[in-house]
């Protein structure tokens, strides 16, 4: 395949990054790695350190929308910036990551024409604001060529709320980066196995509390359990504490880690415990544990399911039960032949989620949306001319030719 | 309250005026919807061809037993020998809306049963793979077919878009799709044998 000249839209700021930041941070990467031109536009401050390929668009601003705060980008002057970028670019493909945020991938998609590829990440509730808005954005929507949904579950959300269809690639990790030597301060004995929790400690849905109400029960068959909490959010600490009484000095509360901590964590430990709620369209956190050669127990979601092929590389517990976590550790912990055959399988399985594997599919779909454009000889992306809309929504700015502008 | 001859004009005017407008932004949608379906069969049919020449290649490689191979050429040339719109013989084909003729799907979807059958067992799959020449075919098998189940899926989204877009009933009434005819879905077999996955 020729290079392509690729421009990717992240909705979210990269002060405050997140999965979906990451994401798109490592696809702009694996891109680069295949001798594609990238540009990322994404919101960001000027004085905020953000990875070489991506373009700071301006001050994101938090806003509450659909029940979280999110730190977004949009109006006259963001506007502008999409299409300064869009101009300047000259980009085969433009690649949208949640073009239904209300940020800066929504703009470009009403912005720009051409072959438009579009990623759909969350499976979050269907919004309203999002219906009453939805004939200004139809006409938006069916500039998309090519859509991709991250998972099954995103891909479902997605046909339910806005209808149409989605293939599924999924999300990618640098599988190797995981293959690092284990740290002795978190390996397990026998006696005293390590168990491995990551995820903001506030948030219900993360499952902390449910670890918590487990516990007790572990420890009565298995008294030396440790386990080893990587996460920010001292109310969710404090609850978990509480409830634990006795048993909360079996608890290591590590605090927010690192990267490289974040691998050596679960390279060291003998089992990682995802025991979320809902609300998880993927579940990369798994696909990370696979790929440092944790065991996992996970809660039986939809989504934890199919990155677990199907419970044969990983173990699943009924979600939000305590009574079965607890006991599905402990078989976990008894049996380490069934534990390594998982783990095992997991190895081999998680490289479907390599970056490698996950670029090319990436890329085959940006094929088909050039084939489909240049099929009728419209050429890269443009400027959308024929959208109606009133000039003055697109900011001011200066508009240039022949890409000088930066 | 009696209008002067005037305001009715005006009024008309404004009305008239607004109802060109709406014509008009209705319509270009309609055509950038038809277009989009279009340029999307093209991609499509583009990868069912590459996909039953790679089918020939493979069928005359001598890789596969006799028999195999026979089955395996005559679905193949079978799936590329449709010609390409028996049932519209305008020259404005290559703007048609309405997807594969329905004898090149029926061809299409035995040849990916052939296919299947042909490469049901895993092992043998990774034996073709262990020569060069196997293994470029069989990347290339998997390359074209993938990309068709791509593009059919993304064909019939812009088929289902435009269909809605032309369900109002201002839109039938006024014909503002034109002359074009009802853009249809491509409905074909194109499960992936499970050993042409790569592992």
């Amino acid at each position: 395949m020729r290079p392509l000249r690729v421009g990717i839209v992240c909705p979210y700021s990269f002060d405050a990054p997140g999965g979906v930041q990451f994401h798109v941070r490592d696809l702009a990467e694996a891109l680069r790695a295949g001798g594609h031109e990238v540009s990322v536009l994404a919101p960001a401050d000027e004085d905020t350190e953000v990875p070489d390929v991506v373009t700071p668009a301006g001050r994101a601003v938090p806003v509450r929308y659909n029940g979280s705060v999110a730190r977004l980008a949009f109006g006259p002057r963001a506007a502008a910036r999409v299409r300064r970028w869009i101009d300047a670019g000259r980009f085969d493909v433009l690649h949208l990551h949640e073009p239904m945020t209300p940020s800066l991938s929504m703009l470009a998609l009403w912005v720009a024409d051409g072959p438009v590829v579009a990623t759909f990440h969350t499976s979050q509730v269907r919004s309203r604001a999002l219906q009453i808005a939805h004939p200004l954005l139809r006409q938006s929507l069916e500039k998309i060529s090519a859509r991709i949904a991250v998972s099954e579950d995103a891909r479902r959300t997605l046909i339910d709320h806005l209808g149409g269809d989605a293939v599924v690639v999924p999300n990618g990790v640098y599988v190797d980066h995981f293959d690092v030597p284990p740290a002795p301060r978190w390996q397990g004995t026998p006696a005293a196995p390590t168990v491995a929790f990551l995820g903001r400690l506030d948030e219900p849905r993360k499952g902390l509390q449910v670890l918590a109400a487990a516990a007790p029960r572990i420890l009565a068959e298995v008294p030396g359990t440790r386990f080893l909490v990587a996460g920010r959010g001292d109310e969710g600490r404090a609850e978990a504490e509480a409830a634990l009484g006795e048993h909360a000095s079996s608890f290591e509360w590590l605090g927010g880690v690192s990267d490289a901590d974040k691998a050596t964590l679960l390279a060291s430990a003998d089992l990682y415990v995802a025991p979320q709620t809902g609300g998880e369209s993927f579940g990369i956190v798994l696909v990370e544990a696979m790929s440092a050669g944790t065991g996992v127990v996970a809660s039986d979601l939809g989504a934890f399911r199919r990155v677990l092929d199907d419970g044969t590389a990983g173990r699943l517990f009924r979600t939000g039960d305590a009574e079965d976590l607890a006991a599905t550790v402990l078989a976990a912990l008894a049996d380490p032949a069934g534990t390594e055959e998982r783990r095992e399988r997991a190895r081999r399985f998680v490289r479907t989620f390599d970056w490698s594997e996950v670029t090319e599919r990436v890329l085959a779909v940006y094929e088909m949306a050039l084939a489909a454009s240049e099929a009728l000889g419209d050429g890269a992306v443009h400027e959308d001319l024929l959208a109606g809309r009133p000039p003055w929504l697109l900011g001011r700015g200066p508009r240039t030719r022949g890409g000088v502008d930066r | 309250m009696s209008w002067s001859w005037s305001e009715t004009a005006l009024v008309v005017v404004v009305l008239v005026g607004l109802a060109l407008w709406l014509g008009w932004v209705t319509a270009s949608r309609l055509d950038r919807l038809h277009r989009k379906v279009v340029a999307s069969r093209h991609a499509l049919q583009a990868q069912l061809d590459r996909r039953g020449r790679v089918s020939v290649d493979l069928a005359s490689a001598g890789l596969l037993d006799p028999a195999s191979a026979v089955l395996l050429a005559d679905a193949a040339l079978a799936a590329l020998d449709v010609p390409d719109r028996t049932a519209d013989p305008r020259p404005s084909e290559a703007f048609s809306l309405r997807g594969l003729p329905p004898e090149r799907e029926r061809a299409e979807s035995a040849l990916s049963m052939t296919l299947r059958s042909v490469l049901e067992d895993p092992d043998e799959v990774a034996e073709l793979r262990v020569t060069e020449v196997g293994d470029d075919l069989l990347g290339d098998l998997y390359s074209a077919w993938y990309r068709a189940q791509l593009a059919r899926r993304f064909h019939n989204e812009a088929v289902a878009q435009a269909r809605r877009a032309r369900r109002p009933r201002v839109v039938r009434w006024l014909r503002l799709a034109g002359r074009a005819p009802l853009p249809r879905t491509v409905e074909l077999d194109d499960q992936m044998p499970a050993g042409l996955e790569r592992a």
